[in-house]
């Protein structure tokens, strides 16, 4: 604390001080006559001039610009020029009763002159004849002060009452009376009477601070003359013995017995205060106009100077103007809690209006409030956080108010309690106890984590109640800068908590928001992985035009700049709904608001757009669904409800309730406070008549039931509609899974009212009404109810369409896999479907693949040595063979003999492959591996002319078509004798051990492959499969590789090729029934030709006719 | 049982208790809980601050741990029941209460007292309703007639109180009456 100038002026007794207009000089009077004129550059040891003209004690002084006045208690003021001690003359004479106070209005003309007559003289300074009496006390008047304006003079005096009197009139009037708020003190010789008592103008002049006879300052609003807050701390005590305000309208000094205090404004709240000397009452208290400065004059005599009053962490109490003091701005509406009546804001307007005729200056005071308004609004905005409408920002102009910011669900302080927070997890709810607050948490959900409470020394403004942890923030004060306060949920012994210091002075917490990831386990359990995931996300608006992101342990991430006025945010398990202000408000009152959804984790902006509030409307609430998604509550009494939010760039605001048009609000006057919106329901408090926030005790929360506010009166469209709504966005929150249980009955029960629907249109005869509603149906099996329906009502044509439609919806994709195609697509814009596939088959083989689709070169086959001999003229390559992603597929095969047939490298083949086949091979069969490559080259040609019949060859291998069949009549007889011809051999790594002997075998064997369900599961059929349904290629080369173990008959390995087979057939199996070869047998004659190309095979036609058009057949499906 | 003679024929109270302890009831949860089967069905699930609907006995169950707050019934409140006092007063029927009004209003006292607006005004207002609707069902007892007896909006309870002695009164006038028909 700075020094203090002291220096004895005058006897002890009742003393009086003021300061001149430029702060240059201090005029002092006391009982011992005599008038100081003090420099107030000079020391302590300064020998000030002196005015001695008095003949009793100095009562007043008063400064105006070019002269200053003393009044005494003879009764006579007397006028000097400025700074000297030269007398000009008496401005009045009060005829033998003391005078008590002068005052000069702003404008330095006219000086208000109190007596302890009754009555209060106005006295023109410049013509001294022109004397305004105003009567209206019924006893001596104390004080006088003048509005900045000079429009209003408001007295005080002895009979307890304050007069305001209104002097832009020729003859002044009484505005009003104020009684009960100075004490009545009819003895003028006692120490109260010498208390300051009047009422100083707030330099905004919407308000005056007054020290009450209760020893508080108290505020009297402007706009209703009445008291709207007191300043008290619990280091004030005793009566307030005087009063002054900083030029700036800032702080307020008071003085206590010998102790000054300085407040501000803004806050209501002790910045700084001096012991002064002890044993003395202050009784004058000035504010240096031109620096940080506080002088007074003491019962003692003494006259003290104290200079740097204001901690350095605060504003200056001179300086005004944004452009000189752009980190300090000075709100120019105090608090918001001093303007309790909403009327305040929007009077403005009309007071200005009112009093512009009458006196300009009135204007030029409030104008310059206005442009400090703007950026004191920036500042201090959140000061207001709480009240939504009543405590506009100021704007440079000023037709619209702009919404300041809040957090949501909180309230202002009433009654020593406020509400930091209240949402569906819990309430953060404050009681001031003066010297400190005490913050309680509760939680609705009392398993999952335990309330708590705790002693606040910083007085936090601002809360939010996250999912993983409650943040605070307070403002700056004296002791310590602006900061941040992060408690996690979880282990309570303070061990995560973490604090935040916005260091910058001036800098101010906006707004404060924690999300993180709903727990699905309770904090109350210690268990050590408790915090496995993590604290979640803190993110902090800052009057630094800034979003600043924190990890939940507080970390720093990113300070991210915010190019527009923060208005509030709320935070999801994953990102951070922000709204904000991009300009200014409009002109036709709409408050302009947009919002971001921003991502935690990387900072990308999922969602920008407007919010949808209508003009003249203020935000109310912002939150989130139990769904999760952003919703807001405006002053019209909208709901909305943001949907698609979650894929980029696609949302938009559904409206899906109107408070207006609820049932019970029919004849009541009560509004709602939201606190959380569940799917059906609007979580909210209700509050009766004109509240604007809960009091205490906190109402129950009620839940209001959503309806749509469609236009036409169908309750049962609007129900399906709802859901349809809360069904999408349960889709959207899905990620791979197709759909859920709750979906599935969900949708059912639309379904339900859908039916209900429809029939309602049938009934109506609307055949186009119900086609549409039978469209919105889920299921399709409800489509036979519906068509029964049609039925029913003898609708023949609207069952028939129902047939198409059901049909139609048979046929096409599932839906549920269309929707989660879409949602691949919106939110993984990169990797289109068919990569993703090839992807997982390439790390599924192990090997990086070429595009299988592109490759339409002949597939590359090794040809065993023995199954060359015999099958290497006649083996074919259809294209599609060629194509087919053999070498997938194969290595997989346990039979290597196959797989070397088809898959050995060729000089077509990509080199990975061949490669990779190669080592195969070498793995399994060395002899075998080495001989295939030479082969090949014959190979491919010899297929290549048999395309057509790439499959018989398989077949033609067979002897006996006959036994074939019978064979692929019974699964189980083949698998037998496949497990007996292979015994050992189904071992993959003996396929050769086999002779092709064992030919007819092997012909059964790939004719039973098609009719059967694979005997030797192994991973290679479901691959396959999946294969297969994308590409056409894949068959073929199974036909290919059929055709390749016909060849290789030799090898006669059952089992393996039973596997092979499978593979290929999978799809077909069903369609292989004794009776569809049966059928297939006759067609197969024409085909014989190109099998006979086969010498091998030359009786096996009709088998392998059949094998072909089953191919065919699969090839088409798959196409 | 060691019960009177008039008991024994009839209900005892807390059975009646226990039988309107399976009517359903709003409450406040302050725990979360997924939904449970029981043997009378399933519940939940349980989501503070979502108001669910369990059945009383388990809303008193949790109440008694303190996990829950009740939302009293509709009921249940001193401007309806003052309403239906003023009716039971003025006029000669049986108010409009529910059937078993008497159980679940003396439980929910008895549990949950904090949770109901001005408990001791309808502690006393339960008991003023009692006794004007005793006072009636005495003065039915003139209009006993052998056959029927019709008393609309008669609680439960009321019906285990008046039932050993009408159903015994009734018998006996069916005797009666039936003696001289016979003869």
């Amino acid at each position: 604390m700075s020094k203090l100038i002291s220096s004895q002026a005058h006897d002890s007794g009742i003393t009086c001080l003021v300061l001149s207009k430029d702060g240059s000089h201090a005029y002092t009077g006391g009982e011992d006559c005599i008038v100081r004129i003090w420099k107030m550059d000079e020391g302590p040891d300064y020998e000030p001039a002196t005015a001695s003209e008095a003949d009793q004690a100095i009562t007043a002084v008063a400064a105006a610009d070019y002269c200053w006045l003393s009044g005494s208690e003879d009764a006579v003021v007397r006028q000097y020029v400025k700074d000297t001690s030269e007398l000009t003359g008496h401005v009045w004479d009060a005829s033998g009763v003391a005078v008590r106070s002068l005052a000069i209005d702003p404008t330095g003309k006219m000086v208000a002159i109190t007596s302890d007559t009754f009555d209060v003289k106005v006295v023109h300074l410049e013509d001294i004849t022109i004397v305004s009496q105003l009567k209206g006390h019924v006893g001596s008047v104390r004080r006088a002060t003048w509005h900045p304006s000079s429009s209003l003079l408001t007295t005080s005096g002895s009979d307890g009452k304050i007069i305001i009197w209104k002097m832009s009139t020729l003859q002044p009037e009484i505005e009003t009376i104020i009684e009960g708020i100075i004490p009545a003190i009819g003895d003028t010789s006692s120490h109260e009477y010498a208390h300051d008592c009047s009422a100083v103008w707030h330099t905004s002049g919407q308000y005056f601070y007054v020290a009450s006879r209760a020893h508080e300052i108290v505020t009297v609003s402007r706009s209703d003359w009445t008291k709207t807050s007191t300043f008290s701390d619990k280091e004030v005590s005793g009566a307030i013995t005087a009063l002054a305000i900083s030029v700036n309208g800032v702080y307020l000094a008071s003085a206590s017995k010998s102790t000054v205090h300085v407040w501000s404004t803004q806050t209501r709240r002790l910045i700084a205060s001096h012991p002064g000397t002890p044993g003395a009452t202050i009784t004058h208290l000035a504010f240096s106009p031109r620096e940080d400065l506080i002088a007074w004059t003491d019962s003692k005599g003494g006259f003290n100077r104290w200079p740097k009053a204001i901690p350095d962490n605060f504003p200056d109490p001179v300086k005004r103007s944004v452009a000189t003091n752009a980190a300090a701005t000075i709100p120019a509406r105090p608090k918001t809690n001093l303007f309790d009546d909403i009327a305040e804001a929007t009077t403005i307007n009309a007071l200005r209006d009112d009093n512009a005729e009458l006196d300009p200056g009135f204007d030029d005071v409030d104008d310059d409030w206005i442009i400090d308004d703007l950026g004191g609004g920036l500042q201090d905005a959140s000061e207001g956080a709480g009240k939504k409408q009543d405590a506009y920002v100021k704007e440079m102009v000023s037709i619209t108010k702009a919404q300041p910011p809040f957090q949501p669900a909180s309230t202002p302080m009433d009654r020593k309690k406020r509400l930091l927070a209240y949402n569906t997890i819990g309430v953060i709810e404050v009681t001031d106890q003066d010297t400190h607050h005490i913050v309680n948490v509760e939680f609705f959900d009392r398993s999952a984590r335990q309330g708590y409470n705790f002693t606040d020394h910083f007085r936090y403004h601002l809360g939010y109640l996250g999912e993983r942890g409650a943040v605070f923030a307070c403002p700056a004060e004296e002791a310590h800068p602006a900061q941040v306060l992060y408690k996690p949920y979880g282990g309570w012994n303070k061990q995560g908590d973490w604090t935040y210091v916005l260091k910058r002075p001036g800098s101010s917490v906006l707004g404060v928001a924690a999300g993180g990831l709903r727990s699905s386990r309770s904090f109350r359990q210690k268990d050590d992985d408790s915090d496995l995931h993590g604290y979640g996300n803190v993110v902090i608006a800052t009057s630094e035009s800034d979003l600043t992101f924190l990890s939940g342990t507080g970390r720093e991430r990113r300070i991210m700049g915010l190019g527009a006025d923060f208005v509030s945010m709320a935070a999801g398990p994953e990102w951070v709904f922000v709204v904000h202000r991009a300009g200014s408000t409009t002109i036709d009152g709409s408050q302009n608001l947009s919002y971001s959804v921003i991502n935690f984790e990387d900072f990308s902006v999922k969602q920008r757009d407007v919010l949808p509030i209508p003009k003249g409307h203020v935000l109310k609430w912002i939150g989130l669904t139990d769904q999760g998604a952003p919703a807001i509550y405006d002053s019209a009494g909208w709901v909305h409800i943001l949907t698609k939010f979650r894929i980029p760039h696609h949302a938009s605001w559904a409206r899906v309730m109107d408070t207006n048009l609820l049932e019970r609000r029919k004849g009541k006057d009560e509004s709602y406070w939201p606190v959380g919106i569940t799917e059906s329901n609007l979580l909210c408090l209700i509050l009766k008549g004109r509240q604007e926030y809960p009091g205490s005790p906190r109402p129950l929360i009620q839940e209001l039931p959503m309806h749509i506010p469609f236009r036409l009166e169908e309750p049962k469209g609007e129900l399906v509609e709802r859901e349809l709504l809360h069904i999408s966005t349960a889709l959207d929150s899905l990620e791979d899974e197709l759909t859920t249980d709750a979906i599935v009955s969900r949708e059912r029960a639309v379904d339900r009212e859908l039916m209900l629907l429809i029939q309602a249109a049938c009934k109506a005869d609307n055949v186009p009404r119900a086609i549409e509603l039978a469209k919105l149906l889920h299921q399709t099996e409800t489509f036979g109810a519906a068509i029964k329906l049609a039925d029913f009502y003898h609708l023949v044509g609207l069952a028939e369409k129902l047939r198409i439609l059901q049909a139609e919806r048979e046929e096409t994709d599932d839906r549920l896999i269309a929707a989660r195609n879409k949602r691949r697509r919106w939110l993984k814009p990169d990797p289109p479907l068919r990569e993703v596939v090839q992807l997982s088959k390439s790390t599924a083989n192990g090997s990086s693949r070429v595009d299988l689709l592109g490759d339409v070169r002949p597939p590359p086959t090794i040809e065993r040595p023995r199954l060359a001999r015999v099958t290497a003229p006649v083996i074919e390559t259809t294209r599609y063979s060629s194509v087919a992603p053999a070498p997938v597929l194969l290595p997989r095969d346990p039979t290597p003999s196959l797989d070397a047939a088809v898959d050995s490298p060729s000089p077509s083949f990509g080199p990975g492959d061949g490669k990779r086949k190669r080592t195969e091979a070498d793995d399994l069969d060395f002899s075998f591996a080495t001989p295939p490559p030479p082969r090949q080259k014959t190979n491919p040609f010899a297929r290549k002319p048999g395309q057509e019949s790439r499959n018989p060859f398989a077949r033609k291998s067979d002897g006996n078509n006959g036994r074939t069949i019978q064979k692929s009549e019974s699964f189980f007889d083949k698998v037998g004798a496949a497990e007996d011809d292979a015994g050992g051999q189904a071992h993959a790594k003996r396929p050769f051990a086999k002779p092709p002997g064992n030919q007819e075998k092997g012909v059964v064997r790939q004719t039973t492959l098609f009719g059967m369900p694979p005997p030797k599961p192994k991973p290679k059929p479901g691959k396959e499969k999946e294969i297969e349904r994308k590409t056409t290629t894949t068959k073929a080369k199974k036909g290919s590789g059929l055709n390749a173990s016909a060849s290789a008959a030799a090898s006669g390995e059952g089992a393996e090729e039973t596997q092979d087979s499978q593979a290929t057939d999978i799809v077909m199996s069903d369609a292989n029934t004794p009776a569809s070869v049966a059928e297939a047998e006759p067609e197969a004659v024409t085909q014989d030709a190109t099998e006979s190309q086969d010498p091998q095979v030359g009786d096996s036609s009709l088998i392998a006719n059949w094998e072909e058009t089953q191919l065919v057949e699969v090839e088409s499906q798959d196409l | 049982m060691a019960l009177p003679e008039s008991l024994r024929m009839s209900i005892t109270p807390p059975e009646l208790e226990l039988i309107s302890s399976q009517q359903l009831l709003e409450i406040v949860p302050l725990i979360s809980m997924e939904r449970t089967a029981f043997i009378s069905g399933a519940y939940g699930p349980l989501r503070p601050p979502n108001k669910a609907i369990v059945p009383i006995w388990m809303a008193v169950n949790l109440k008694s741990k303190k996990k829950c707050h009740i939302v009293a019934p509709a009921w249940l409140n001193v401007d309806f029941l003052q309403d239906r006092l003023n009716y039971e007063t003025s006029k000669p029927g049986f108010s409009d209460l529910p059937f078993r009004f008497m159980e679940i209003s003396k439980v929910l006292l008895d549990v949950a007292s904090d949770d109901l607006e001005d408990p001791d005004k309808l502690r006393s207002l339960l008991k003023d309703l009692r006794e004007a609707r005793q006072a009636k069902s005495r003065d039915g007892l003139k209009r006993l007639d052998h056959s029927e007896l019709s008393l609309p909006n008669l609680s439960s309870m009321e019906i285990n109180e008046i039932r050993p002695f009408f159903v015994q009164s009734m018998h006996m006038l069916t005797q009666l009456v039936r003696e001289p028909s016979a003869a």
